[in-house]
């Protein structure tokens, strides 16, 4: 600590500020036993703290203009690259001595050379560093400008290029989550469905342990058909996603594999846990129609105009544990009890503040940014919440666990 | 938002910030770029982002709109600080934060931004979209949850594989088609095409986030039982400064290749210190 405060003390007299030992000592505590901050950034906190105070405004370093294709995201900027030529094109124009297209492992790049540059030509192939081009953008693509005072470098080694790659993925069908996904399935067929279009030669519901999803066999494929109630290993399918519900199609890349094992398809009954990271609209004080339950809008029901709403409490949300979401929605009772708050103190609360939005900021108060695991059916993509409870603190234990597994990695 | 066709929410990726610090990739996805088209951060240990979730600790905030207020406040977690933003368009965030007390304990959600300033470095921060106070718990859970996904990361990326070009003509800025729905896989490997990521940092990195939260832990287990709470406030920082240091010692089982033993651990992210000053912090790596 007392080596902390004298590397802060010199800091601040430099800048001609003199600050007694306690007050940095109390800073520093604070941040560091109180408030587990690293030390190296409680002394930057501590830093710029005490530099504010006294009116100093910290400055911004200098760079070098080295980039990598991907980090070109602006016209007009000065660039230096290290690259290898991809492609040469002819020239459409007597200003123009060479264009074509730079690679490097980020990505690849038009460029274009003047005639007026008066530079040697690249070859294709070769690899350089090319100094001072200038950035360019059409139409959102970018490229680079060779000018006279570009300079070009040959190098030695040779620069990698960017590949495309694409590899299936063997997932479980409630982790397809994104359309346009190569993925393998273990699954078995649970429903076939009538086609209607001679585009497809099969339709209908496959499922794993975690859910079911629909599928979709193009004629095109050229696959030997599915039975109804066999499991199967299907392979380098492509996830695609309409109004929000995932479908998965077979495509003439596509493989299927029987398997003797027979796959079972999960209940509905879901479980989730992660953090809370939205709550949304139409959660805390609402009314709904009288007639068909349904929310309303403005005291308006989607259905049958502007009714007499009656009160209810709930709450829309959004669980994330950093590879999928959940939506959910939890009812009155388990609202009621996730809040300690009764549906009439809500309303109490709501007359008080002549505001029904002060129920919904409580709930962002007690809920967001906090772990949770939920259970109970998941309909279309809601997760109808039967059951709600906060993670409960985290142990030496479990850590000792996590650094255990990654030693064994 | 509800009710959009289509519409599926963007994962919040789980970040220390010393990698968000160390990532400068950040491209537009979708065939068509249009200005709608989402956008992403790619860090080094390849998690392409559209959305962050951080949980830390608030050290500073600061009111720096010359107009409207604009918030703008640094989150520390065990690996580095990350600023946050939240101005008119995010008013509730803006809000919050405007009446939050530094220090304290808060979970933002939030969309990374790069910036790149007239010298070319690249500045990384978050724009805020909710903030809110939590207790150390769910600080704990999130070092926990992040020290996870970034090893599922790094496990990916150990077999990930930059092949050289084939045939692959886009700018960077506009990769390949299937980008909208790249896999874990091929985000490793744009990952180590551009950073050409050292895995053995981000291993020590969640190494050094997981032994300071253990030795919190067991730390304030001892606390607990022993109420000697007077004297160890006048030892307590340096104690907790000595356990985060002593903490991998103890723990033979955890490390298989002891870095160099001469230095401690704190003195690792030896590029912070020359930028400790700087209210704007430089992630820029070549």
């Amino acid at each position: 600590m007392k080596e902390l405060i004298d590397q802060i003390k010199t800091r601040l007299r430099d800048q001609k500020i003199e600050v007694s030992d306690e007050d940095i000592e109390s800073r520093l505590k604070k941040l560091i036993v109180d408030f587990r901050v690293p030390e190296s950034e409680a002394r930057r906190s501590v830093l710029n703290y005490f530099f504010k105070e006294h009116g100093i405004v910290p400055q911004v370093r200098a760079g070098s203009d080295k980039v990598k294709i991907a980090e070109i995201k602006e016209a007009g900027k000065w660039v230096d690259l290290e690259v290898k030529v991809l492609d040469l094109w002819e020239p459409v124009a007597e200003t123009i001595s060479q264009t074509g297209l730079l690679g490097d492992a980020t990505g690849s790049i038009k460029f274009v050379k003047w005639t007026k540059s008066d530079l040697p030509n690249l070859e294709l192939g070769h690899s350089y560093i090319l100094k001072k081009l200038v950035t360019d953008e059409f139409h959102g693509r970018f490229s680079v400008k060779l000018n006279r005072t570009s300079q070009i470098e040959p190098l030695e080694i040779d620069v990698e290029a960017k590949p495309a790659s694409r590899a299936p993925q063997q997932v479980t069908v409630a982790q397809i989550n994104e359309p346009g996904l190569w993925v393998d399935l273990k699954v078995k067929v649970a429903q076939l469905w009538e086609t209607n279009s001679e585009a497809i030669s099969q339709s209908g519901l496959v499922g794993d342990e975690t859910g079911a999803i629909k599928f979709v066999k193009w004629a095109k494929a050229d696959l030997p058909d599915l039975e109804d109630g066999k499991s199967y290993l299907l392979k380098n399918l492509v996830t695609d996603e309409f109004q929000g519900r995932f479908s998965v199609k077979l495509n003439r890349t596509s493989q299927i594999e029987p398997l003797d094992v027979d796959v079972e398809i999960g209940s509905i009954a879901a479980e989730f846990s992660g953090a809370l990271v939205d709550v949304q609209k139409g959660s805390g004080l609402i009314k709904r129609c009288p007639v068909c339950k349904r929310s309303l809008a403005k005291g308006v029901c989607s259905e049958h105009g502007k009714v007499d709403g009656t009160y209810d409490l709930r709450i829309k949300a959004v669980l994330d544990d950093g590879r999928r979401v959940q939506d959910l929605l939890v009812n009155r009772e388990t609202t009621e009890r996730l809040l300690n708050l009764t549906l009439e103190e809500a309303k109490q609360m709501a007359m008080e503040a002549l505001d029904h939005e002060v129920v919904h900021s409580l709930i962002e108060s007690k809920l967001m940014g906090r772990y949770y695991s939920i259970t109970g059916p998941r309909i279309d993509r809601y997760l109808l919440v039967e059951s709600i409870n906060e993670i409960p603190p985290i142990s030496a234990a479990q850590v000792d666990e996590l650094l255990a597994a990654m030693e064994v990695a | 938002m509800a009710g959009m066709a289509g519409f599926s929410r963007e994962v919040a990726k789980r970040i220390f910030a010393e990698e968000l610090k160390n990532s400068n990739y950040s491209f537009r996805d979708g065939e068509d770029q249009h200005q709608y088209a989402p956008s992403y951060l790619l860090t080094p240990t390849g998690a392409k982002c559209n959305r962050v979730f951080i949980v830390g600790t608030l050290t500073e905030k600061d009111d720096i709109g010359s107009d409207a207020e604009y918030w703008r406040g640094r989150v520390v977690d065990p690996t580095g600080s990350i600023l946050i933003y939240a101005g008119q368009y995010q008013p509730e965030a803006a809000q919050i934060l405007a009446c939050m007390d530094a220090p304290s304990y808060v979970a933002v959600v939030g969309k990374p931004n790069l910036y790149r300033t007239d010298d070319g470095n690249i500045i990384i921060s978050l724009r805020a979209e909710s903030i809110s106070r939590v207790d150390e718990n769910t600080r704990n859970q999130w070092i926990i949850d992040t020290a996870r996904r970034t090893l599922e990361r790094l496990d990916t990326l150990k077999n990930a594989s930059p092949i050289p070009a084939s045939g692959d003509f886009t700018t960077a800025d506009n990769v390949p088609v299937s980008s909208s729905s790249s896999s874990p896989a091929q985000d490793a490997d744009r990952a180590l095409q551009h950073y050409h990521t050292d895995i053995g940092h981000f291993r020590e990195m969640v190494l050094r986030a997981l032994t300071s939260l253990r030795a919190e832990l067991v730390k304030s287990d001892a606390n607990s039982e022993t109420i000697a709470v007077k004297s160890a406030i006048a030892q307590g920082a340096k104690k907790a400064a000595a356990a985060s240091q002593a903490a991998p010692e103890e723990m033979p089982p955890s490390r298989k290749s002891k870095p160099k033993k001469s230095e401690p651990f704190n003195a690792w992210p030896q590029s912070e210190d020359e930028d400790e000053v700087e209210t704007i912090n430089i992630g820029k790596k070549s």
